[in-house]
């Protein structure tokens, strides 16, 4: 057991640094707001961060113009430039050559859903109203544009004439390899941003008595259109970063699963119910299956995704809902908070934090090593003693 | 401590023809069974927020840090009143009237904490657990009592195993049914007022202990009437802090693992249900069924490990092998997925096989008169590592994770693996006692028929029998009998097994000093 341990914290050592040079590699990021656009004011936001690299680079589209929140992200080699045109406050999008992968998401509506059997997930089967997105109007809270972080705090309140409630969004993009500091402490890298989605006060309906809100998710990628979006729950033995979760959730492209080029979600099943995130106010985080659908052409992304062959473009949605039985419903707290990143490439793997190897070192390494030359001094002993037929008689 | 069924040499010649009389087998048994359900609520109510763990979470809204305070703050006051309680029952209250007070005041808190969380204030929750703490160990230590004045050569050790069984009983079926109360009562409350609810009605089990241990009273008085029988727990002396100084370092030693290795139970158990929940996706009932089954094992196996010791001694050799497989299943539960089931089950019989091989170590390291202070010892750090550590558990759960709890648990456990095996490196180059088979130990107690090791209890029944004669009319609880002489040379060398027995609990109670 001893020397299974041994090997097995040398191995975990090996594989942190492995995992350690291996996102070591940082971008230089810029940003530009509503880039070209004259006529945009303060009620419109896209922001644009070109990411690059050694080898390529990664562009993202952080997109709220049309309402719907949007994030595309474009893989090109570092020559390629990526121009937007307005038509009035509507962007347009042209490549000086041929991307090499584009995938995207958006959260284009909010179900409010009656969970009949609560249990937290999202069913078609249970009474549910949706709430389209793109008729929220959007108010930029935050942004900040600099070489080490991009981010952006989007809000929107009502859902309509008689619902009221605050709607926030955060894309935070930090172009190196580290734990995100609030819980659920997700990877980020230069490859992903972190997107933090709060639902703050919403109004329940009144004729819902066990009201749930769920977020409507469109995934859209360039890999074949009868090809499917990826869905994996890893169980990992280190809950070190989200205490008490030991599972992660990834959502990969077709591109990804199979050469890791493509684009990925990753999220821990869990979800906050107060702002103030800890794992006593954690509820979880369910994922429905996922569905082919279309893009509505009043969208950023079909305006976006128009450049290349319908054939290549695969477009799913799937829908991600909060709570945990017996928990008193979305109106207990009235807020859920949850946290993912959508980034390019193999989704990142957690390992042991220094500070953890530092503990099994100190903690299980000493007494190892204690024990086992206590063990050897026995044996030594009980051979040198072996001559006297008892201890017994040996005392007297 | 004069045994009901011994005593026809003071003043009883009614033969013990009906059930009813004190010294028959039934009525006894009737006295065991009082006995038994008189610690029934105190172990109850303990375990009742680990029960609920996630329901005090939702329902209440406490993090895992104030959770693990409800179980530290029971831990503080019995740093001290290990000490003191006992005392109290030998100088001031008497066994009785001490075990109502306890009982009342375990009572009190059981409600005050109930009442705390109906109205959710969470000072109030604490303060309940306070009190529950100062009556629950006190409490212990007058049952013990009880079974010694009570069982004292008859069936003492099977009593005293049984009554460690009892005791892990009402936390398995407290881990059992609060559960099923809890939903039943969800039908008509909601929110945290449902969580109060439920703990009153496990309160109730309190007062039925209370009313068990009126009962008991009540039938001790007339078996003290009818068989004439006298208290005489008023021969101790209070407890120098200086012999303190005198213990061995292998008492020590033994201390260490009293403190390292329970912190990698009790914590565990406090903590444990949402673990398997969240780790090993279990349901809420089952997960508790896992987590009980530590419990379960040491209520079930405790009497047959107490007896294997018994036969094959070897204590040494038996509690680095319980260590040794408690770090198995710790090492399981912290880095496989494997069921659950393999490494509660060995923690649980690695925790019964310890319990039964520590303690009685204790008794031949300490001479006899201070055992007591030993074991006080001994209860204080445990009950000091306790308090702090569940409260430093709970942050490391809020903080790192469960795989951190693990690692600190293995740390805990390899520490006390260093000192089982020193005691065994020093044991072995001094007279080696600790780790020999009964018959050796016999055989060289023999030899020393007349040291201080034969110092028997059984000579304190003597010894006390006579001194209570001469005490009883002067109705003097206090008598700090200076004259106690002990006839050392009556010791038979027999009775050393029962004595070394009977220490097997920490708080038998046997008097600090003679």
């Amino acid at each position: 057991m001893l020397f299974l341990t041994i090997k097995m914290y040398f191995s975990t050592l090996l594989f942190i640094l492995s995992i350690s040079v291996a996102y070591s590699q940082d971008r230089k990021i810029t940003s530009i707001l509503n880039p070209d656009c004259n006529a945009c004011t303060d009620f419109d936001t896209l922001l644009y961060i070109r990411a690059d690299g050694a080898h390529d680079s990664i562009h993202q589209v952080w997109d709220f113009t049309r309402r719907t929140p949007t994030v595309i992200f474009l893989i090109s080699s570092l020559n390629l430039t990526l121009n937007v045109t307005w038509n009035s406050e509507t962007p347009k999008f042209t490549f000086s050559e041929e991307p090499k992968y584009s995938f995207a998401i958006a959260i284009d509506k909010i179900y409010e859903y009656n969970d009949t059997e609560d249990n937290g997930h999202f069913d078609d089967r249970y009474p549910q109203r949706p709430y389209p997105l793109n008729d929220l109007l959007w108010i930029r809270q935050d942004l900040v544009q600099s070489n080490n972080e991009v981010k952006l705090i989007m809000r929107a309140h009502h859902l309509n004439d008689y619902q009221k409630g605050t709607i926030e969004i955060k894309l935070d993009l930090l172009p190196y390899q580290d734990y995100a500091v609030d819980l659920p402490h997700l990877i980020h890298t230069s490859n992903s941003t972190l997107i933090d989605v709060n639902l703050v006060n919403l109004t329940c309906s009144e004729d819902y008595q066990a009201s749930r809100f769920a977020l409507h998710f469109l995934l859209v990628s360039t890999d074949r259109k009868n090809d499917t979006m990826n869905y994996t729950m890893r169980k990992s033995l280190d809950d070190e970063h989200t205490p008490g979760v030991f599972e992660i959730v990834e959502i990969v492209t077709p591109a990804s699963r199979r050469r890791g080029v493509g684009g990925f979600l990753q999220f821990r099943p869990v979800a906050y119910t107060q702002p103030q995130r800890g794992v006593s106010v954690s509820t979880s985080a369910h994922v429905s299956h996922f569905n082919r659908t279309e893009l509505r052409n009043d969208s950023t992304l079909k305006t976006f995704y128009r450049h290349f062959d319908r054939d290549n473009v695969l477009v799913q949605d799937m829908v991600v809902s909060f709570g945990d039985a017996a928990d008193g419903y979305y109106k207990q707290q009235n807020y859920t908070s949850w946290s993912f990143t959508v980034g390019h490439g193999t989704p990142p793997k957690e390992g042991f934090s220094l500070f953890v190897i530092m503990i099994i070192s100190i903690g299980l390494g000493i007494p190892v090593t204690l024990a086992l030359s206590s063990v050897v001094y026995l044996v030594v002993r009980k051979y040198k003693h072996r001559n006297p037929p008892t201890r017994l008689l040996n005392d007297e | 401590m004069e045994d009901p069924g011994l005593s026809t040499s003071v003043s009883t010649h009614i033969a013990p023809t009906s059930w009813c009389h004190p010294a028959h087998k039934v009525h006894r048994f009737i006295a065991l069974l009082l006995m038994c359900f008189l610690c029934f609520g105190s172990y109850f109510c303990y375990d009742t927020p680990g029960a609920l763990v996630d329901n005090f979470k939702d329902d209440s809204h406490l993090n895992t840090s104030q959770f693990a305070l409800l179980y530290s703050i029971y831990s503080w006051p019995n740093v001290i009143l290990c000490f003191i309680g006992g005392y109290l029952i030998d100088r001031y209250f008497g066994v009785r009237l001490g075990t109502i007070i306890y009982m009342t005041i375990v009572l009190i808190g059981a409600v005050i904490f109930a009442f705390g969380v109906y109205v959710n204030a969470f000072w109030v929750m604490i303060l309940g657990r306070f009190i529950f703490g100062i009556g629950g160990e006190s409490l212990q230590v007058a049952v013990n009592n009880y079974v010694v004045l009570w069982f004292k050569g008859k069936e003492l050790n099977m009593v005293f195993g049984l009554q460690l069984s009892f005791s892990r009983f009402g936390s398995t079926v407290n881990f059992w049914v609060m559960e099923p109360i809890y939903r039943w009562v969800a039908n008509y409350y909601g929110g945290y007022e449902r969580l109060g609810i439920a703990l009153f009605i496990a309160a109730l089990t309190c007062l039925i202990s209370l009313v068990c241990g009126l009962i008991l009273g009540w039938m001790d008085y007339r078996a003290e009437k009818i068989l004439g029988r006298q208290d005489e727990q008023a021969n101790e002396e209070p407890f120098h802090l200086k012999d303190i100084l005198n213990f061995k370092s292998v008492f020590w030693l033994v201390s260490v693992i009293c403190v390292a290795y329970y912190l990698a139970i009790f914590p565990f158990i406090a903590l444990g249900k949402l673990f398997f929940e969240r780790k090993f996706d279990f349901l809420p009932q089952d997960a508790n069924t896992a987590n009980s089954m530590v419990y379960l094992l040491s209520a079930a196996l405790s009497p047959f490990f107490g007896i294997l010791i018994d036969k094959t001694g070897r204590n040494v050799m038996w509690v680095i092998i319980s260590i040794l497989t408690t770090i198995g299943a710790h090492f399981m539960l912290a880095f496989t997925f494997c069921n659950p089931y393999i490494g509660v089950i060995s923690l649980g019989i690695s925790y019964s096989l310890l319990a039964s091989g520590l303690w009685p170590l204790v008794a031949l390291i300490v001479a006899q008169n201070q055992l007591g202070t030993a074991y006080g010892i001994c209860q204080a750090v445990q009950n000091l590592g306790l308090a702090t550590v569940i409260i430093l558990a709970g942050i490391i759960v809020d903080k790192y994770g469960y795989l951190m709890l693990e690692m600190f648990f293995l740390g805990c456990l390899f520490v006390s693996l260093i000192a089982a095996v020193l005691i065994y490196i020093i044991d072995s180059t001094g007279s080696g006692i600790l780790n020999m088979s009964p018959s050796m130990r016999d055989s060289i107690k023999e030899t020393n028929d007349s040291d201080e090791i034969a110092n028997l209890l059984e000579n304190e029944v003597e010894t006390n029998r006579e001194e209570t004669d001469s005490t009883r009319q002067t109705d003097a609880l206090e008598s700090p009998s200076p004259v106690m002489q002990r006839n050392i040379a009556q010791a038979h060398s027999d009775r050393i097994r029962s004595r070394y027995l009977s220490q097997i609990l920490p708080n038998t109670n046997i008097p600090d000093r003679q």
